[in-house]
């Protein structure tokens, strides 16, 4: 702990050293502050050793009620006749009361009823009473317990039971300065040590010479929280800069397509489960009525129906444009590589899309209805599944996943189809990271392209699980600032 | 996707392989494994594969992959003498049929619980939950053939599976939970299928239930299949799958004779599925120069058969569309694993999108301004969208069907979502800057247009208009060099007198101002908020 005092400290130090020792309250008079300011300001000398906190508990007796039993003693001894029994249960307002009194009264020997139909009360033993009167005056007075005798003390602690005398506790406080504390008073008001550096101080010079006030330097600075980029966006910044690095061409696009485009061009059949499986989002209501059955449309529709020219059996059903023409929130993004393939005719290329995806899920763990994919296609003169194979290693290699295994899955618009599963050591199991594989000829040669098109579509979400050591996706879009504000820099990377 | 339960034991002692060995190559014929214990197996198989929907089905694979029993699988039928007489009416509710029988079976209790689940799981897929293809498994000695698939009107009855006593066709419908869950494959015919035979036994009234006379047991030694289906193709499909099935099982296959009023056919038929075999094909799409009789050995592996140019599959492999789907057999045949990765080499630059680089520049420089980027839901619910904010809902955007409403409809603001995103972190430290970087999303004609907007809020008990336009101006001026106007405007997100209307060389960019208390209220915020939302595609124009 530093010896340099806060203004506070100072503050509270200065008023008490000319007094020694204080009570609080005097203290906090003296140094014209508010008593949290003083007890912050104590508890941190305290803690210096620079003054020392004393604090006594004084009880004192106080009377709650006078015993009813006195006034009942008090009315039969002042009475200007004697009184019956009847006569004075007619003086108390209660007759529970009374019955206490009476019985308490009579039970300790003070009164006495006269044999007889009468009933007529009298005083029996008037020292007793004045013996319990007396302990009662002598609490209302203020004496202390202390200087109670032993009998007295008897009837105290009776009256305490009956809950018609309490005890009350007052805490003093009071606090002294400490030797080290006068010598560091002396100091903090040394008026040659300069409390913050002006711009006056400065330009006058005044400094010459003099020096700086010691502050407390180990003394916690109020919260602060810089402005960040999200998370995933800077992921999604470092597969754009892998993707970049292996030489491919960034693709954007809309989020709403066609389901044309989005499912019939990659060879997925109309009354397919994936369409219902993928948990599609469709539009209500809206649907592209510019697709007509005519040019890649009507190519697709044949492959459909009959394979084409394509060498393929095709699915065998009847192809319909009213499906197609459905507009969807892209289920993947696929969609736009393959519009991509459409509109060019180089011969080779490699591009990619990071983007959102869509799906029609329940949220929980492992499940979001939005997420996002990172998309790439590799086109080209004799690429073949080694090659995708050595890209998709190298490719995750990139992203910090070294190691990736690679099994046979299915998907409708690739064949062979593979997907990447990585290690994860948090679920002690292999997790499926992405798909991949060779674009099937039901689905390039449509688009007229007659060369090997190599394609993947992984998420994001799961690698980045295994990165900040989260198990829930929903943690990545939660919008919990106390996540985004606190989270380490550097787990992501 | 569909599952299947495994028993090692079972499936070590039908494949002829250690437990280990199997659980390290499931994988290699394309089956996710789900979950496991020391006993039991649950793995996922492909929709386009129900021939691995049994662990006959999977033992059949991995005793070719390991090389126990290769080859094309052969699958001998004989007449069953049983004929099937197909009602005409039936041409326009569920025309086809398609039947087998199955003898000398001697099932357990997990053989029948496999097979179950594997009509289960045709229903589901093949099947279009029962609506394209629908199975019914029948005791063989129950039934006294010729058989009639023919049309009954709805006061029809007959004692369904399970039950006591007759039904009729219409309180099937409306009272069963199978008629409720299919009985709308109907629409709104007058006349509904069923088989029986020549004693008025009935067999089945597909797709909803079959009758209870006829159920199969552990007891069952002779079993009768049906098939009904609305395209005969995948009616032979699912029928394939069947039958070859049980032939795993020990059955001996019996052909049905089908009579139609104008044909008769026989079922099953279970010859190969023939395709082109390009040799040159596969080695260009493996990248694996390898001899001819080393191929022949991998689809041997793969249960695939080769004579002379033509590539031979079992029938029960529904998916052979194209001669790729055999390069893809000679893949798993060799191994996936034992094929040696190679790295692609780049000829390309690349290029990274100049949109979606100024995008990542505005999040750098909100960033840099102090401000935490938010990255929301794009679909989203009416309330945060609309209610709150006391404004009309009937341009709103909405999806079909949604799991979830909080779901259901595509935002055409981000301030909302960011509100919404306030109010979850009440709790948190204050003040609170946020923006968002996202898309949103507004009605066109018959569709909807999609835009790039930049919104931003800042939340504590001394926000101001002029503290959002402090922000707003810098980002203006830091990205695209601009200095922008704001006129008194009045837009649904504000407070009136609070709001502006944000210009930059006369382009109109989006909106600034103080939310309404109101607002502020509905979304439980404690505290003044103000912020901007602008249309960053505009913006970015204004840079070009």
């Amino acid at each position: 702990m530093s010896n340099a005092l806060h203004p506070l400290e100072r503050r509270v130090l200065a008023a008490l050293a000319p007094l020694g020792s204080a009570p609080f309250e005097a203290l906090v008079a003296a140094a014209s502050l508010n008593e949290d300011q003083v007890r912050r300001a104590l508890q941190w000398l305290a803690s210096k050793g620079l003054v020392s906190i004393g604090s006594s508990v004084e009880s004192r007796l106080e009377l709650v009620r006078e015993p009813p039993e006195l006034d009942l003693v008090h009315q039969v001894s002042q009475a200007p006749a004697p009184l019956t029994v009847g006569e004075l249960r007619g003086k108390f307002d209660s007759p529970d009361e009374f019955s206490a009194a009476f019985g308490r009264a009579r039970g300790s020997g003070w009164i006495k009823v006269d044999e007889g139909p009468a009933q007529v009360v009298r005083v029996a033993d008037a020292a007793g009473i004045e013996s319990l009167r007396s302990v009662v005056r002598s609490i209302a007075a203020g004496k202390a317990e202390d200087d109670m005798t032993s009998e007295e003390a008897g009837i105290v602690s009776d009256l305490l039971k009956r809950g018609l005398v309490r005890r009350v506790e007052t805490r003093t406080t009071t606090v002294a300065v400490t030797d080290k504390g006068r010598i560091s008073s002396s100091l903090a008001s040394d008026a040659h040590l300069i409390d913050r550096l002006t711009p006056d101080i400065l330009a006058s010079g005044t400094w010459r010479g003099r020096k700086l006030r010691p502050i407390d330097v180990e003394a916690k600075a109020p919260s602060f929280f810089p402005g960040r980029r999200h998370p995933v966006r800077d992921f999604i910044r470092e597969v754009r800069e892998v993707y970049l690095s292996m030489g491919f061409t960034e693709l954007q696009g809309d989020s709403v397509h066609s389901a044309f485009w989005n499912f019939d061009a990659l060879f997925i059949p109309q009354d397919h489960p994936g369409r219902e499986m993928q948990d599609t989002f469709y539009l209500d209501g809206l649907s592209d009525a510019a697709l007509k059955r005519s040019g890649v449309v009507a190519k697709v529709a044949s492959v459909h129906e009959d394979g084409w020219k394509t060498g393929s059996r095709g699915w065998g059903y009847r192809w319909r444009l009213e499906e197609a023409r459905r507009l969807v929130l892209r289920t993947h993004n696929t969609v736009l590589s393959v519009k991509a393939l459409s509109e060019t005719k180089e011969r080779e290329a490699r591009v990619f899309a990071v983007s959102k995806v869509y799906r029609n899920e329940n949220l929980d763990y492992k499940h979001l209805a939005e997420f996002y994919q990172m998309d790439g296609i590799m086109v080209g003169e004799g690429l073949n599944v080694r090659h995708l194979m050595g890209f998709l290693t190298e490719f995750y290699k990139k992203l910090g996943m070294a190691g990736v295994k690679l099994w046979p899955t299915y998907f409708p618009y690739t064949e062979p189809s593979l997907q990447v599963v990585g290690y994860s050591k948090a679920f002690k199991s292999w997790i499926e990271l992405g798909g991949s594989g060779v674009f099937r000829p039901e689905v390039t040669q449509p688009l007229g392209v007659r060369v090997p098109v190599l394609a993947w579509g992984p998420g994001i979400e799961r690698l980045m699980l295994m990165r900040f050591g989260l198990e829930d996706m929903r943690a990545l879009y939660g919008s919990d600032l106390s996540w985004l504000r606190n989270r380490g820099e550097l787990a992501g990377s | 996707m569909p599952v299947v339960r495994l028993e090692l034991s079972r499936l070590a002692e039908m494949v002829g392989a250690g437990e280990e060995r199997i659980l390290d190559r499931l994988p290699y014929i394309g089956l996710d494994i789900e979950s496991a214990n020391s006993r039991s197996v649950r793995v996922e198989y492909s929709p386009n594969r129900p021939d691995l929907g049994t662990d006959y089905g999977i033992a059949r694979a991995l005793r070719g992959l390991l090389g126990k029993e290769t080859g094309l699988p052969e699958f001998q039928t004989k007449p069953s003498g049983i004929t099937v007489i197909v009602d005409r009416k039936l041409a326009k509710v569920r025309p086809y049929i398609a039947c087998c029988v199955a003898t000398g079976l001697d099932l357990d209790d997990e053989d029948v619980r496999q097979i179950i689940s594997l009509q289960e799981d045709l229903h589901n897929g093949l099947g279009r939950k029962r609506k394209a293809v629908a199975v019914g498994l029948h005791d063989l000695d129950e039934i006294s053939p010729p058989l009639s698939y023919r049309a009954v009107p709805s006061t029809f009855e007959f004692v369904p599976l399970d039950g006591e006593k007759p039904s009729s066709i219409r309180s099937i419908l409306y009272d069963s939970y199978e008629g409720r869950t299919y009985g709308h494959v109907f629409d709104r015919s007058k006349v509904f299928p069923v088989i029986s035979d020549s004693k008025g036994t009935v067999l089945s009234f597909p797709p909803i239930i079959n009758g209870n006379a006829t159920k199969v047991t552990t007891r069952t030694r002779r079993m009768f299949v049906d098939v009904t289906s609305t395209s005969q193709k995948d009616g032979d499909d699912v029928l394939a799958i069947l039958a070859t099935t049980l032939s795993e099982v020990g059955g001996k296959l019996g052909t049905v004779a089908i009579s139609y009023p104008n044909k008769t056919r026989v079922t099953p038929d279970l010859a190969p599925t023939e395709l082109p075999f390009d040799l040159d094909l596969v080695r260009s799409v493996i990248g694996l120069d390898l001899p001819r009789r080393e191929i022949l050995g991998c689809l041997a592996r793969s249960r695939m058969g080769v004579r002379g140019n033509i590539a031979l599959g079992p029938r029960y492999r529904i998916d052979l569309l194209h001669p790729v789907d055999v390069v893809e057999e000679v893949a798993l045949g060799y191994g996936i694993d034992r094929i040696k990765p190679v790295f692609p080499p780049s000829n390309t630059p690349g290029a990274l999108n100049e949109f979606e680089e100024f995008l990542d520049s505005v999040s750098t420089v909100m960033a840099g301004a102090g401000m935490i980027e938010m990255m929301t839901y794009e679909l989203t619910d009416r309330k945060s969208l609309y209610d709150s904010f006391e404004r009309p809902s009937s341009e709103k955007v909405t999806v079909q069907n949604p799991k979830s409403l909080d779901h259901s409809m595509l935002r055409d603001a981000l301030i909302p979502c960011l509100m919404a995103a306030l109010s979850g972190n009440v709790k948190s430290d204050y003040p609170q800057r946020v923006f968002e970087i996202g898309r949103i999303y507004t009605r066109a004609f018959d569709g909807v247009k999609e835009f790039w907007h930049l919104g931003c809020l800042v939340a504590h008990s001394q926000a101001s208009y002029t503290e959002a336009k402090m922000y707003l101006e810098a980002v203006c001026r830091l990205l695209a060099g601009l200095e922008i106007v704001t006129k008194a405007a009045e837009h649904w997100a504000f407070s009136p007198g609070r709001c502006a209307s944000v210009t930059a060389k006369e382009e109109g960019l989006g909106y600034i101002g103080e939310l309404r208390p109101g607002t502020i209220d509905a979304f439980g915020v404690g505290v003044p908020a103000s912020g901007f939302e602008i249309d960053l595609s505009k913006l970015y124009e204004l840079l070009k």
